[in-house]
């Protein structure tokens, strides 16, 4: 999977989650400051993420950014 | 349809009555966790961010006193998490409960050591994946609940999760009599989980202040700290706890509010009201049920109680007697 076609699956999940336009979400955009998720929308993200891509992620507080969710997904599809 | 009122684990367990004492930092002490598991309950010692050997002291004195089996509740952001599961390994402890967090990079070794893990989830997502990594059950715990809170009720949360996975779900928050327990089955969970109503039991070692402000409680008495800024926690109302959602207020007028700050504003307070019951300065953590609680009696009748109540709600056989 591209880095591409990874950012635009975690684009689909985010757009339907938090009810978006396509132009509100990009790499930069911070998850807690821009899209306003709390951290049970964040688990929500999480656990859709999980199952649309088959990989598992630790329950981590370390993902403010969606380029850190996509990095953690590219690491995790490598795994 | 009948209701069932036990689950594989707690028949592993060789549980009595289908009811948890859920873990609560300092509150639940070695003595009332074996005092809950010796009556057919399951004990849980809360540990909060104690070192290795303050667990293994309160799992020693637990030990003491009952030769069933227990758990031990751990806070995993904790620094000294790793000694903490050593000696709850070493212990060879039954059960580990966790609060915030996820459990499951320990899951192989524990589950290695033949331990049944079940984590607190707050809400249906959390519940799935923590299903997917394999842990053995999952709490689901309502804001009603004394402590750390979430932001859904038990009477939403619970049936939401029972539909969405296969393990077995334990309902916490809330619950105070046979009704509550009744409504948790009602509600599709295969066991409940009390805190508040242990608080006052006879073998809790809280102090006498703390046991008696639950006992005066009305149903209006908690209040939620953090929910502004810092972490959501459900105390009974006092002098700290209305400062506290003061200095919340005031943070958030700031150009550039101080998370940490207000963080640190609960630090010790738990401590300082179990232990010394300072009734302006300590964080007196408790549930709503609170209101509903007018009597210390020991654990043994506690459950008893609540248990025949219970069964007669639902119509089940009470094979306890
Ligand atoms: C004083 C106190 C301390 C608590 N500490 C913890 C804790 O350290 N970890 C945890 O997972 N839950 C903790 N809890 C939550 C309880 O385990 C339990 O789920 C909750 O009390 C259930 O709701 P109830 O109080 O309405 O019965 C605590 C609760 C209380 C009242």
């Amino acid at each position: 999977m591209t880095d591409a076609e990874i950012f635009d699956k975690t684009k689909e999940i985010l757009v339907d989650q938090f009810d978006l336009e396509d132009d509100e979400v990009s790499l930069t955009t911070d998850l807690t400051n821009d899209i306003d998720a709390d951290s049970l929308d964040l688990f929500e993200v999480l656990n859709r993420v999980e199952d649309d891509f088959d990989i598992k992620l630790a329950v981590a507080e370390d993902i403010k950014t969606v380029q850190d969710l996509v990095d953690k997904i590219k690491e995790q599809l490598a795994a | 349809m009948t209701v069932k009122t036990t689950n594989p684990i707690f028949e592993k367990l060789g549980m009595k009555y289908p009811i948890v004492e859920g873990g609560m930092t300092w509150a639940g002490t070695g003595v009332l966790a074996a005092a809950v598991s010796e009556a057919g309950g399951l004990g849980i010692i809360g540990t909060g961010y104690w070192h290795g050997e303050d667990v293994r002291r309160e799992i020693k004195r637990a030990k003491a006193l009952t030769d069933k089996p227990f758990g031990v509740n751990v806070m995993l952001l904790s620094r000294h998490i790793r000694e903490v599961f050593d000696v709850i390994i070493e212990e060879k402890v039954a059960v580990v409960a966790t609060g915030a967090g996820d459990p499951s990079p320990f899951l192989d070794e524990l589950h290695a050591a033949g331990i049944i893990v079940m984590p607190v989830v707050p809400s249906v997502s959390l519940a799935k994946m923590m299903e997917k990594k394999g842990v053995d059950a999952v709490v689901a715990e309502g804001m009603e609940s004394g402590g750390h809170i979430g932001m859904l009720t038990t009477m939403a949360l619970v049936p939401q999760v029972v539909d969405a996975v296969d393990i077995p779900v334990i309902a916490a928050g809330g619950i105070g009599d046979g009704r509550g327990v009744a409504a948790a089955f009602m509600l599709g969970a295969a066991g409940a989980q009390m805190g508040t109503r242990f608080l006052t039991a006879a073998e809790s070692e809280v102090h006498p202040n703390f046991k008696a402000k639950i006992l005066k409680a009305k149903d209006i008495d908690t209040i939620v700290t953090g929910n502004l800024l810092g972490n959501r926690a459900r105390v009974l109302k006092n002098k700290m706890a209305k400062s506290f959602v003061k200095n919340e207020v005031n943070e958030l007028q700031k150009e550039k509010p101080d998370a940490e700050a207000i963080e640190k504003l609960e630090s010790g307070t738990l401590k300082r009201a179990v232990q010394e019951g300072d009734k302006d300065g300590g964080a007196f953590m408790a549930g709503q049920i609170s209101g509903l609680i007018h009597d210390e009696k020991p654990v043994a009748e506690i459950l008893e109680d609540i248990w025949a109540q219970a069964t007669d709600l639902m119509g089940v056989e009470n094979t306890t007697k």
